[in-house]
């Protein structure tokens, strides 16, 4: 089965977040700041990434979705969001956000599950 | 009898003539003066502004063409006689190029008289009336100078850029703060705005010039000037209407609005903060209502309830976080009704330490006070002291160590009470020592972990001590504790 690393500082959205995956049959691994995310990720080899959008600082998320890239690892991502598109903030792929699918908080599990899985098929 | 018609001099050595010609000129309601000689009626005719003069020729002293001169020097428009019995073609000539208007030969009789002095009145009241009239262009034209000069000084002088085109597009007025915002220092009448002007403008006047007039109008737009936020301002364009509706040229008025445009943008930033802020718990909370009520996903019911009480510890924080806003907001509108009282500083302090018993006790973190005697009062609002020392010693007893230690001690300092809260706890590092003012802010680190709050707590501690007067400033060192030291005036009166 699929391995999926959430990185996330709200420990409520990654138990969540890890319950439904779980539920599904997926095993998870969590982390919740860009250090241990990074660790996580180069250690245990995910499938999937899940990447919060803002963590310590507002565009952590960005950040850390450039290192990995820049660093060779191709894993597919899947970014939560937030207000970014209440503020006018919108943003799609591109070479800045080198993700591959958002999702807005707060999460709804079908949503979630969805887009897991087609990302997961894809590769 | 009538009123008087006019002041007339008569200058005659001859009595009889005199006196004649007095009466005759009374009985036509004129007033009349008279000299015996030359030397009088210079003197006479000098003194006062007479409307004729009638003036012999031949006078034993002064000459009357002398006498002429003399009178005409002063009052040019007093108009004047020259009678005489030796009239001659050459004193004719003389005496009309020195200012006599007219010649009375003698013996004179009184219609020949009276005719020409009639004559001369009319002549008289032309003359005074015409000089009134100038003289009042004059003046308006005086006032029309200084109010010229008084408005260019106006425009001149205001902050704001005025800048007036013509119908060709031409520069034909400008003021220096134009010139400055557009970057400017060579302009000059007559040159093209539209070239020199930014692009927008331009486009906005060339809508106003078009034949379609239903575009004629005022128009406002932002532009950025200088990039970086450095200077963004406001220009007005307004047609300038002639009586017939056709347009003279176009006003544009260029009001600097960068410090407006900087406040917006904090403002902006901050609705953003609050946003997140604000849909972080939230999403939490949905995020977990939204897997109890999925029904293909099976959650036993430990974690069920365990889910729910993390919600409600989350909507509580919201709570708090909503009521911090209002607080701030409150301080920033200054509505908040404040009540000034006497504040015995060690009542307050000995409140609030009973107020967090439980959280000292469970962290076992000791509070330890020491109140210099006799304990200084300070006039101020109980509930805003209050909650000074309840997010500052609940800071106190969160970021410390188990078993911790929290030192209070309050003490004068010149017209000052010093309060000093130490703990003993984590402590901070540099950066994080210089954004923990900022709203929202929170050390996020390996330490702080689990710690909550809503990141405005110091940031409303701040703005009460400040609204004081006061000053709070923070001392520490990451892994060895932090000190807060608040400097709150002492209100004497």
């Amino acid at each position: 089965m699929a391995l999926i690393a959430i990185i996330d500082d709200d420990p409520d959205i990654l138990d969540a977040s890890s319950l439904v995956l779980k539920s599904k049959g997926f095993d998870v691994v969590t982390a919740t700041n860009p250090v241990d995310g990074y660790q996580i990720v180069t250690e245990r080899n995910p499938n999937l990434i899940i990447l919060d959008v803002m963590m310590d600082e507002p565009d952590d998320g960005f950040f850390l979705a450039q290192k990995f890239r820049k660093n060779g690892i191709t894993t597919p991502i899947l970014m939560y969001t937030s207000v970014s598109k209440a503020i006018g903030l919108e943003f799609g792929k591109s070479d800045m956000v080198p993700v591959d699918d958002f999702v807005e908080k707060p999460i709804s599990p079908e949503e979630l599950v969805k887009k897991v899985e087609s990302l997961l098929q894809k590769k | 009898m009538s009123e008087t018609k006019g002041k007339i001099l008569v200058v005659d050595d001859e009595k009889g003539l005199r006196i004649g010609t007095q009466r005759l000129l009374e009985d036509e309601n004129f007033l009349v003066d008279t000299a015996e000689n030359g030397e009088q009626g210079i003197r006479l005719g000098i003194a006062s502004d007479y409307d004729i003069a009638i003036i012999d020729l031949k006078m034993p002293d002064v000459d009357g063409l002398e006498v002429l001169k003399q009178i005409k020097s002063i009052h040019p428009n007093t108009i004047c006689f020259i009678a005489t019995a030796y009239a001659s073609y050459e004193t004719a000539i003389e005496s009309t190029r020195l200012g006599a208007y007219g010649y009375i030969p003698k013996p004179f009789t009184p219609d020949e008289l009276i005719y020409q002095v009639e004559q001369g009145f009319r002549q008289r009241q032309l003359v005074v009336e015409s000089e009134l009239l100038k003289k009042e262009r004059e003046e308006n034209l005086i006032e029309i100078a200084s109010e010229k000069s008084r408005l260019n000084t106006i425009i001149k002088a205001i902050s704001d850029g005025v800048l007036v085109i013509n119908r060709i597009g031409e520069l034909v007025y400008f003021n220096t703060a134009a010139l400055k915002y557009f970057d400017l220092d060579s302009l000059s009448i007559g040159d093209s705005a539209l070239k020199h002007l930014p692009a927008p403008i331009v486009e906005i006047i060339k809508k106003i010039y078009s034949p379609d007039q239903s575009l004629q109008k005022t128009y406002s737009i932002q532009l950025e000037l200088k990039s970086n936020n450095a200077l963004f301002v406001e220009s007005t364009c307004t047609p300038i209407l002639q009586n017939d509706k056709s347009i003279a040229g176009v006003v544009v008025v260029i009001k600097n609005i960068t410090e407006f445009k900087k406040i917006e943008q904090i403002k902006s930033q901050f609705v953003s903060m609050v946003a997140h802020e604000l849909k972080t718990p939230m999403a939490a909370v949905q995020g977990f209502l939204n897997i109890i009520l999925d029904d293909t996903i099976s959650i036993p019911y430990d974690t069920q309830r365990d889910y729910l009480v993390r919600s409600v510890i989350r909507l509580k924080s919201l709570t708090d976080l909503v009521n911090d806003l209002l607080d701030i907001s409150r301080m920033e509108l200054k509505t908040k009704q404040r009540e000034i009282t006497e504040i015995k500083l060690d009542e307050i302090v000995h409140s609030v330490s009973q107020m967090l018993e439980l959280e000292l006790k469970k962290k076992g973190v000791t509070l330890i006070t020491h109140f210099e005697e006799p304990m200084p009062t300070i006039k101020a609002d109980a509930n805003e002291i209050n909650r000074v020392f309840t997010n500052l010693i609940s800071n106190a007893i969160k970021y410390n160590k188990d078993k911790g230690k929290i030192d209070i001690n309050i003490s004068h300092s010149g017209s000052y009470v010093l309060i000093q809260i130490s703990d003993s706890g984590i402590g901070m590092k540099t950066e994080e020592k210089n954004r923990l003012f900022q709203e929202f802010y929170r050390a996020k680190n390996e330490k702080t972990r689990g710690i909550s709050g809503t990141g405005l707590g110091l940031s409303i501690v701040k703005k009460i001590v400040e609204s004081y007067y006061g000053k709070i400033e923070v001392e520490s060192e990451y892994g060895s504790g932090t000190t807060f030291k608040i400097h709150f005036p002492i209100n004497t009166n």
